[in-house]
């Protein structure tokens, strides 16, 4: 069996208001769109418990609201910390990944991604923030209204070591599973490097239990 | 005839059962997406289709005789029908389960009355065995079983009371017997063989167990209704009871329900919609027991409690009792605390082992003449064992909730009689069981003696052996660090037996009074002492020299005593007021030195210890006495401030400002003076307003209009404001249109770039000609540099829907070098004069794409680019709106059209086109924004910083005004807009602080209860002078908040303050975030925010302007049964809480707050 770790991942949704970010978290947990929602203010957290390569881990997707005001490029340091300050970095400390959210039928909302990757790494201070896992979402595929084209925004998750890129709708349910299995995997390859206290001393161990190895979880797990 | 219709009234009301059943689990499904396989509307509605079954079953004629018939029914049908064969198949596999091997089994069989099993099974027996299945940390889930493969798999291993014949632990995996079902065996003897108890009765609010558990120790239970169950989980029970329907005469009775050939469709009709519903086990199981969803948590606990256990202020009242309490006086302080942990620890918990539980146990309370039966129980926490006694009547009640209640402290104090009866003894404190046993198998007595001898009342126990195996439970509950001395004797094949002593052995026999020791002969008597090991061998080590080996029964006390006070001296500086009265015994001792006193070998060392005591029980006296002084100093500082030193009468006030009473008020068409003024806000604040003379009081209560102000003078107000709002809107409307029309180009820009993306195909990046790149950069820096020079003449006859798309014909660009700003009549001399071509790139892309010939934007524009040398005295960026005759005549058209622009504000515009910045006029504010007045653009020179500030501010705003209350009915198209131009209104003349989200949240309530979209701007503005500063960017008021409600969580609720000190600072209080920005608009429905709205205002005169921090005091206190019971953490309580908006209950929550108020303002009055 694969090592029995509590895992719980945190999530966080970044990114412009009304890119749908609510939205796609609810598909995701509940399954469900509505499009009642109002806009979110405080902060706003769901969890699930998914299984990823033979674990189950809880999911808990966050986010913020409401963001920081990108009036310009030059605030972004001094008044996004600010205005989290309430907050606390407690919102974003021990996150394992955070999900980067745009609306595709908006090219104000793709081109703030940098500075809520920036505003990201600022407050929640990875260890080592070049490689720590963001996932890109372009959302609203479902409009005809596109604005932002899917080479633009692969050009610009490669420019960042290459994040991975999902275009979803959660109005339709379009890509939204897929994206946030890749939330999880590439969360819980972070979570990995932490070893965790185990507290079953005869812990079966396996070779090769790595994150990405699926044909070792398989069937062996004895409990 | 009559048995006709008492038959069909029976069916009809089977139906209407199954009915009922199906859609409770329908809109369980619809709110959670799935149903757990666990809950409690399947077993219903699994009852309901088995009744229906069942009834003119033909039993006889199909040879079913079993009980349970339509199981074999179901075989029955196997044999010819597919999808019944498969679930008979299952069915049988699920009988047939070795019970050697463990099986995933439905543990929560009616989950709406069954004890709350808790994951976390830590059956460590202080530190010895431990199990750890589940870590008690939040949002943690370790599930030890995987998967297993057959059609229940269940991740949890779980642990139950199996209550017909013994404590027992049944644990469940899947079918490998691996080694964490080894473990699971090992441990279930273990504990079966330590604990092994003769009736050990059901806790109370558990059901009757539904399948036989004659098995022992492994046995398992079946859920009810199996085949049934099964069948809804694999989606078939519709096919199946459809088949039975069409085959009914096969299978029943005439004129049974399912060969009706009404009812009979009609039933499997119903079924087939929680046939299509997803029945889940593993995603909500887990969910279940780390994040059930906030409406359960409250349900469970208005199950499980029927005692509301928040006197808020309890901790420095009690404080200052336990001063000068006596230990029974512990007693009453902790029954609040162990209502809650009796549900808590009756269901095994996380933190707490039941080790022995026996109902219907005698106990003669102080004051009360009979015995009263109740509930005795043995818990093992971590580090103590506690025992229990819970009379009959607590264990009864159902409250119906705590929201039902007005008044939570008189509905407790009915029951607090019965609380004061309540045992809870920690065993640590108690030093002797005496125990007293009538006759051969009479039942038994025992007398628990604490160390400062004052006794608990005597628990009789019913005969049958249950006091030997009460005491078998204790002392194994003590084990491995105390023991009962004398210790039971094991004997081979009966257990533990009472041991055969010399009646006056080591046990202090002495001690027993009188009448209690002078029983007959034959009745056994013993004295237990209760020796723990390691303050016993503690003791050894240092006491030795000073102390007389002979009265060695007083060192543990002692001792402990002497531990105790040294831990107080160190504590004492913290100020912890629960540390303090917890352990403090100051009557208590003085007895135990003088029972020492009066012993006979007293030396002179023990005298020297006394004194050491004595010394420091008082200074430890003191040090609490000091200790409450400081608290009590920290909470009028901290505090007095929150509140009004005056405590206003409530009298009469329930009623709140009535529609009579405000005219009365209104006499001569005025409200003349202050007392009017102050009586209005009392009755607003003890019983809100009226609904129907809400518009009129509203502008009242918030300021707009002066009390005492005539008609003519509302009216001045009125008539001001208007104009100002009008001017306001006039000037921000022209620079919308500028917004407008960079949208525009920005979108086409956007587009055409897009589509050159999509069609180039190759790597290379688009072609990024100066001039679309200065187009679609928005936002960029860039244009701090740039001079935008607009010179419109734009149609704007095409509406919105239609994408707002550059025509290549038509569009001109002129570019022009201007080289000096500051003379800006050239610069539109110049503009019209040289128009230049755009440059081809720009003209290419989009004629390649092919986009939209439609005459969106027909325009001249200069961009230019200023270089380096531009040293002038203005701004250097600026857009210069210049008019030409073309569209001022549209301007006119328009004006013409709408009819409503006055003259004045075309001779203001014509001012304002030389002035810059003034403002621009001709524009309509009853116009919908987005369908822009041509006008509105004719003139002005703006900042491109204010341009671009305030296009972003309008962007957020339309998106959120989009969103805001969409599903409130008074929120057409048409009054979102008036809330977008408050908003947009508000936002222009605080540029500055610009749209924040949540303003639309605050606008909404008073738009929809003023109706007038000026009255609620002058009444949004006054609001917001004081909400301003819970934004963001805008003062610290969110921060000072937080610091409050920290403070008056410390003060008034100690335990919740600790649970938030765990988990870290007060960054805790985030979940109130929402709450305080927008006045608990989003947490409540429109008719209390109302209501809640009205008595903040009010509160501001009547007891406190701070009167939002006891609202939110008063939600918290509300669950804070729940959220203690959960141990939330950060997340927890802001999910929890989030989950909850718009289901609390307002009103209660409003007269705890200022109850809440009221406490606060007696406890600083008091001094």
């Amino acid at each position: 069996m694969a090592t029995r770790k509590k895992v719980l991942l945190k999530v966080i949704i970044l990114g412009d208001s009304s890119v749908g970010k609510t939205s796609l978290m609810n598909q995701y947990v509940n399954k469900k769109f509505t499009n009642q929602y109002k806009a979110t203010i405080g902060a706003d957290f769901l969890t699930k418990e998914v299984m990823v390569d033979d674990r189950i881990v809880t999911m808990q997707v966050s986010k913020p609201a409401p963001g920081p005001n990108p009036l310009c490029a030059s605030i972004w340091d001094t008044a996004g910390q600010e205005r989290f300050q309430s907050l606390g970095v407690a919102f974003y400390r021990g996150a394992d990944c955070c999900v980067l959210v745009f609306d595709v039928t908006s090219p104000g909302s793709f081109k703030s991604l940098d500075g809520w990757r920036d505003e990201f790494l600022i407050q929640a201070s990875p260890s080592d923030p070049d490689h720590f896992p963001f996932v890109v979402l372009g959302n609203k595929v479902d409009l005809d209204n596109r604005a932002v084209s899917t080479k633009r925004a692969q050009q610009w998750c490669q420019s960042k070591n290459g994040l991975p890129y999902f275009e979803t709708s959660a109005k339709e349910a379009v890509n939204v599973e897929q994206a946030f299995k890749t939330i999880a995997r590439n969360a819980l390859a972070q979570e990995s490097d932490v070893e965790l206290y185990n507290e079953f001393p005869d812990q079966i161990k396996l070779d090769g239990g790595s994150s990405d190895n699926r044909s070792s979880g398989g069937d062996n797990c004895a409990c | 005839m009559d048995s006709n219709n008492t038959s069909k009234k029976f069916k009809e009301q089977l139906i209407k059962n199954v009915k009922k059943e199906v859609k409770q689990i329908m809109e369980e499904a619809v709110t959670r997406k799935f149903v757990h396989e666990e809950s409690g509307s399947i077993t219903s509605l699994c009852a309901a289709v088995e009744a229906c079954l069942s009834q003119g079953l033909r039993r006889r004629a199909l040879g079913l005789f079993k009980t349970s018939s339509t199981t074999a029914l179901l075989h029955k049908m196997a044999k010819n029908f597919e999808p019944a064969s498969i679930i008979s198949q299952k069915v049988q596999e699920m009988e047939n389960i070795d019970p050697n091997k463990f099986k995933p089994i439905i543990l929560r069989r009616d989950s709406m009355a069954s004890p709350r099993i808790c994951p976390s099974c830590i059956l460590n027996r202080r530190g010895s065995l431990t199990w750890l299945l589940f870590s008690n940390e939040k949002s943690v889930v370790v599930s030890p079983f995987r998967r297993s493969s057959s059609l229940t798999p269940t991740r949890i291993c779980t642990c139950t009371l199996n209550r017909r014949r013994s404590l027992t632990w049944l644990l469940f995996g899947n079918d490998n017997s691996d080694s964490c079902a080894t473990r699971a065996a090992s441990v279930n003897s273990t504990l079966t063989s330590s604990i092994t108890l003769p009736n050990v009765h059901p806790p109370p609010l558990t059901k009757k167990n539904s399948a036989g558990s004659g098995l022992g120790p492994t046995s398992i239970t079946l859920p009810k209704y199996l085949w049934i169950r099964l069948a809804l989980f694999e989606k078939l029970l519709a096919v199946i009871i459809d088949h039975l329907v069409q085959n009914c005469s096969k299978y029943y009775e005439k004129d049974s329900l399912v060969a009706d050939p009404d009812y009979g469709s009609i039933l499997s009709s119903l079924l087939v919609g929680p046939c299509a519903l997803d029945y889940s086990r593993t995603k909500s199981h887990d969910q279940f027991w780390t994040d059930p969803p906030a409406d359960e948590l409250v349900q469970r606990h208005r199950i499980s409690s029927g005692y509301h256990t928040s006197p808020p202020c309890r901790t420095p009242i009690n404080y200052r009792r336990n001063l000068h309490a006596t230990s029974n006086d512990d007693n009453q302080r902790q029954t609040p605390i162990s209502a809650k942990d009796y549900v808590e620890s009756l269901h095994q918990n996380n933190r707490v082992t039941l080790l022995y539980g026996k109902n219907n146990v005698l106990v003669l309370p102080k004051d009360v003449t009979e015995p009263m039966a109740g509930y005795l129980s043995l818990h093992q926490t971590a580090n103590s064992l506690i025992i229990k006694w819970t009379p009959n009547q607590l264990m009864n009640c159902h409250s119906p909730g705590t929201n039902q209640n007005d008044h939570p402290e008189i509905d407790a104090s009915d029951k607090s009689q019965y609380w004061d009866y309540a045992m809870n003894v920690n065993v640590d404190e108690i030093v002797y069981v005496h125990c007293h046993q009538q006759g051969n198998d009479n039942g038994g007595t025992i007398v628990l003696v604490a160390q400062d001898g004052v006794q608990q009342p005597p628990i009789h126990f019913p005969q049958g052996g249950h006091l030997l195996a009460f005491l078998t439970c204790l002392e194994n509950g003590l084990l491995p660090h105390g023991q009962l001395d004398p210790p039971l004797w094991p004997q081979r094949g009966k257990g533990k037996v009472f041991p055969k002593l010399r009646r006056k052995g080591r046990s202090q026999v002495q001690d027993i009074s009188n009448d209690l020791s002078s029983n007959t002969e034959e009745s056994r008597d013993y004295v237990f002492q209760i020796i723990s090991k390691a303050r016993h061998e503690e003791f050894l080590s240092r006491g030795e020299e000073i102390l007389d080996s002979k009265i060695w029964s007083m060192p543990s006390a002692a001792n402990n005593m002497l531990n105790k006070v040294r831990g107080h001296l160190e504590s004492s500086s913290t100020n912890s007021s629960t540390s303090t009265s917890s352990s403090l015994d100051p009557v208590a001792s003085p007895l135990l030195i003088n029972n020492q006193t009066t012993s006979k070998d007293t030396g002179d060392s023990l005298q020297i210890l006394c004194e050491t005591m004595k010394k420091q029980i008082i200074s430890r006296a003191f040090y609490g006495w000091l200790a409450y002084c400081r608290h009590l100093t920290t909470v009028r500082t901290h505090l007095s401030g929150l509140v009004n030193t005056v405590i206003i009468d409530s009298s009469d006030a329930e009623t709140g400002l009535t529609k009579e009473k405000w005219h009365s008020f209104k006499n001569d068409s005025n409200l003349v003076n202050d007392d009017t003024k102050l009586e209005i806000f009392r009755l607003t604040y003890f019983g809100g307003v009226q609904h129907d003379i809400r518009k009129e009081v509203w502008p009242f209560l918030l300021g707009h209009y002066k009390f005492g102000s005539t008609v003519e003078e509302q009216n001045a107000v009125d008539l001001h404001c208007k104009q100002e709002y009008e001017t306001t809107m006039s000037e921000w409307m022209a620079v919308e249109a500028i917004i407008r029309q960079k949208d525009r180009e920005t979108m086409a820009a956007n587009l055409a770039k897009l589509s050159s993306e999509s069609t180039s195909g190759g790597d290379a990046p688009p072609p990024t000609p100066n001039t679309s790149k200065v187009l679609s950069q928005e936002l960029s820096n860039d244009v701090r540099f740039m001079q935008l020079v607009f010179e419109d003449n734009i149609n704007f006859s095409s509406d919105e829907d239609n994408p707002p798309v550059v025509d290549d014909t038509q569009l001109e660009h002129n570019i022009e070098v201007c080289d000096n700003p500051t003379s800006q009549p050239n610069i539109n001399e110049h503009l019209e004069n040289i128009p230049k071509e755009i440059d081809c790139d720009k003209k290419s892309l989009s004629s390649d794409e092919g986009l939209g010939k439609d005459e969106v934007t027909e325009k001249d524009m200069t961009i230019k680019k200023n270089t380096s040398e531009d040293t002038s005295l203005y701004c250097p960026t600026s857009v210069i709106v210049t008019t030409n005759i073309s569209q001022e005549k549209s301007m006119e058209n328009s004006n013409d059209e709408n009819d409503k622009i006055d003259n004045k504000d075309n001779n203001n515009t014509s001012k304002l086109a030389v002035d810059d910045n003034e403002g621009a006029g001709g524009s309509n504010h009853e116009q919908r924004s987005a369908c822009i007045s041509p006008a509105s653009s004719q003139g002005g020179i703006y900042p491109v910083e204010l341009v671009e500030n305030f296009g972003l501010n309008v962007h957020r705003i339309d998106k959120d005004v989009q969103r805001c209350d969409r599903n409130y009915p008074y929120f057409t198209l048409e009054n979102l807009d008036k809330l977008r131009n408050i908003i947009c209104t508000y936002v222009w003349d605080h540029l500055e602080m610009g749209y924040m989200q949540g303003m639309c949240d605050l606008v909404a309530p008073l738009l929809v209860i003023l109706d007038d979209e000026t009255l609620s701007y002058s009444c949004f503005c006054l609001l917001m002078e004081r909400m301003s500063a819970n934004f963001p960017h805008s003062g610290g008021a969110m921060d000072t908040h937080f610091a409050n409600m920290r403070s008056l969580v410390q003060i008034l609720d100690s335990e919740m303050f600790e649970l938030m000190h765990e988990n870290g600072d007060f960054t805790h209080f985030y979940f109130c975030y929402r709450w305080f920005l927008l006045d608990f608009k989003r947490e409540l429905l429109y008719d209390d925010v109302f209501t809640v709205w009205e008595t903040i205002w009010a509160a501001k005169e009547m007891s406190s302007s701070h009167f939002v921090l006891f609202f939110a005091l008063a939600l918290v206190e509300t669950y804070r049964d729940i959220i203690l019971a959960n141990h939330m953490d950060f997340t927890d309580i802001i999910k929890f809480f989030n989950e909850m908006a718009e289901h609390h209950d307002a009103k209660t929550v409003l007269s705890l707050a200022r109850n809440l108020v009221l406490q606060l303002q007696t406890l600083i009055e008091n001094k």
